[in-house]
């Protein structure tokens, strides 16, 4: 069998993997980065959360748990996958409105 | 608060082979972003992205030993975990977003002072050396000095030294009779403000200290025999009256005069402030006394009485949201006034701490917001000193150093230059007996901006005394323009309300039921002496037989 140089390359494995073509989540997440957005973001979050108790209400929580199993039993790990879906669906929807809009104007802004 | 956090076999194992070699490649990562916070780079160009999956969502580790990064989103997507199953010895990373260490064999986050310590340090070096272009001068290294220097900056977090004696918490009298120096004031007409600041000042222990043990001795007093008129003469006065043991009640006159004097723009009838009034006679001790004592600016290390009682430091912290750096300031101060925390709390009616219902704020929750880091307005842009721009800036306050006697003052009296009115707000704030003011102090603010870390403190903490009892409290009801003060003494762990002339017996629940103006706290000392029971005898440090006559007392 004769090999043809005019063969097309052999596609790497890379390309197979659909992570090489950006997603739109991805591609709007690599801008909220880039531009500082995704901080600003998170800062206003933290800070939302803060008032309306949510911090307070995630830390009772922790602090409860770790007291029935002990302090030194309990692993961040622990903690996380504890409030995750708890702190997910604490989360008020004026807080949400209030990021989504955020997140609306800036994609508008960045011409997206 | 631990500063002792044994570290895991893997931390340990790790530090034997690695040392610090890891922690300190690991200071080539540290970007101080925005508001301060430390965190970590690895390449300017690409997002942080799991090895394994290529995701960028959770939480992203970096192996410090071979700089991998893997995700951790749930139980059933734990690629970290992965790591250390396939690479085995690979078990200490750092948190990528929260510049911490974390150990994936442990699944916990790990604590190192040497690695607290280079992340640190590159953060607030690396601010004054910019992430901007262009040379840094050397200037702007020594503003930042003082930052650096942490160790020595809790050292100096040293306990206020008191002015005489020490609160006495021995003292145990029957209850027939009213303790040593509780005695009515006359309201000389709408002076019920002076009377109220009064009744706490001559409980303020170092205050009643310095006085009774005769500092002030108003025979060789130098204002006095000028002829000059003395405030301070005018209150040993007051002391020598109210801890005579006579009972009847008594009227400053002398003062009220020599106060009016000393202070023409607010001498009237009318009904005052009595934070203002409180603030302004601490002035007027400190001008008669500092004078003649030293000349130290800084009041913290002034002599006098009023600032060796109250006074205190306060730290302002003004970030830049732009490139994270942080100018600080320090001011004196003797009271701190707090704002009501208004703010709704949703998640109240499950809450059995902070409070117990929606609607009813506490003390506690007001200095949370005093500490609370404040976004300041897009019209108040300071300028930055890193980026050499205006930039909007968030501001946070804190306690350097605690004073000896701490007033809180409550903000109710609401001036509203838009509306032109002024309105008191009369919301109830409930406030412990005891406080703990740990989390307020700069240490504490301080540190939790770094995020989770630990210290190897130099200084021996347990020097610091954080914790306050209350001694007196002022009370205001009515309406703003002619309402009435009032004081709640607590004294050998019974309230006595001072209403002007009238003086009575109270209980817990009628004090913590009341419209807190002005709280009073001291500093509770570390060795805590349960009570001896000493009678009715008054104690000060200097013994002082001038005028002890108790009587009526067991």
């Amino acid at each position: 069998m004769r090999a043809s140089i005019k063969r097309p390359p052999t596609p790497d494995a890379e390309d197979e993997d659909q992570d090489r073509e950006p997603t739109l989540p991805e591609i709007i997440n690599i801008k909220l980065i880039e531009s500082g957005e995704k901080e600003r973001l998170k800062e206003l979050l933290r800070e939302r959360l803060i008032e309306c108790g949510w911090k307070d209400e995630m830390k009772s929580l922790c602090r409860s748990f770790t007291r029935k199993k002990g302090r030194s039993n309990v692993t961040v790990d622990d903690l996380v996958h504890l409030i995750t879906p708890k702190g997910r669906a604490a989360v008020p929807d004026s807080v949400k409105a209030e990021l989504l809009q955020r997140i609306r104007s800036f994609l508008q802004s960045a011409a997206l | 608060m631990s500063t002792t956090l044994n570290p895991c076999k893997h931390l340990s194992d790790y530090k034997l082979r690695y040392g610090v070699k890891g922690f300190n490649l690991s200071q080539k990562w540290v970007k101080s972003g925005p508001y301060g916070k430390t965190q970590m780079e690895v390449s300017k160009s690409e997002i942080p992205r799991c090895s394994f999956c290529s995701g960028y969502e959770g939480r992203l580790y970096i192996c410090l030993i071979c700089s991998s990064m893997s995700c951790s989103l749930s139980f059933e997507s734990n690629h970290a975990l992965l790591h250390t199953q396939t690479q085995i010895g690979h078990e200490i990373a750092v948190d990528l977003q929260r510049s911490e260490l974390y150990c994936f064999a442990c699944a916990d986050q790990v604590y190192d002072p040497d690695f607290d310590r280079a992340v640190m340090c590159e953060q607030i070096l690396g601010l004054g050396n910019g992430n901007l272009d262009g040379i840094r001068s050397n200037g702007k290294r020594k503003r930042l000095s003082f930052e650096v220097g942490f160790n020595s900056d809790f050292k100096n977090l040293k306990r206020v030294s008191g002015g005489g004696g020490e609160w006495d918490h021995g003292r145990r009298i029957s209850k027939s009779c009213f303790p040593v120096g509780l005695r009515g004031l006359n309201n000389l007409g709408n002076t019920c403000f002076m009377n109220s600041v009064l009744q706490a000042l001559l409980h303020a222990p170092p205050f009643r200290n310095h006085f009774l043990s005769g500092r002030h001795n108003r025979d060789s007093c130098r204002k006095t025999s000028a002829g000059r008129l003395c405030l301070s003469c005018d209150i040993d006065i007051i002391f020598s009256a109210v801890f005579s043991g006579d009972r009847a009640p008594y009227s400053p006159a002398q003062f009220l005069y020599s106060w009016w004097r000393l202070s023409e723009n607010l001498a009237c009838y009318e009904q005052q402030d009595a934070h203002e009034f409180f603030m302004s006679v601490l002035d007027r001790i400190h001008e008669k006394e500092g004078k003649t004592r030293n000349t130290n600016k800084d009041n913290g290390d002034c002599h006098c009485v009023a600032h060796r009682a109250f006074s205190g430091l306060l730290r302002s912290d003004v970030t830049c949201t732009t490139c994270g750096f942080t100018s600080t300031t320090y001011d004196p101060c003797v009271d701190i006034s707090l704002d009501f925390n208004t703010t709704v709390d949703q998640f109240a009616a499950n809450k059995a701490q902070k409070s117990t219902e929606t609607g009813v704020s506490t003390l506690t929750s007001c200095l949370d917001l005093f500490t609370r880091p404040e976004k300041l307005g897009s019209d108040q842009k300071l300028y930055c000193q890193n980026c050499q721009e205006r930039h909007e800036s968030v501001k946070q306050m804190s306690i350097r150093r605690l004073p000896l006697v701490l007033c809180l003052h409550v903000k109710r009296f609401e001036h509203s230059l838009a509306r032109k009115a002024s309105r008191k707000i009369d919301r109830h704030l409930q406030f412990p007996f005891s406080l703990d003011m740990t989390p307020y102090v700069s240490s504490s603010i301080v540190r939790k901006r770094f995020g989770n870390r630990i210290f190897a403190f130099e200084g021996d903490e347990s020097e610091i005394s954080t914790n306050f009892e209350v001694f007196a409290v002022i009370t205001h009801s009515g309406m703003l323009e002619s309402g009435h003060y009032m004081t709640y003494l607590r004294l050998n762990e019974q309230w006595y309300k001072c209403d002007d002339a009238w003086i009575t017996e109270v209980d817990d629940e009628v004090v913590r039921a009341s419209q807190i103006y002005l709280v009073f706290y001291v500093q509770k000392p570390n060795s805590h002496k349960t009570g001896e029971d000493v009678g009715c005898h008054l104690r000060s440090s200097v013994s002082s037989d001038s005028f002890v006559s108790i009587a009526g007392c067991c």
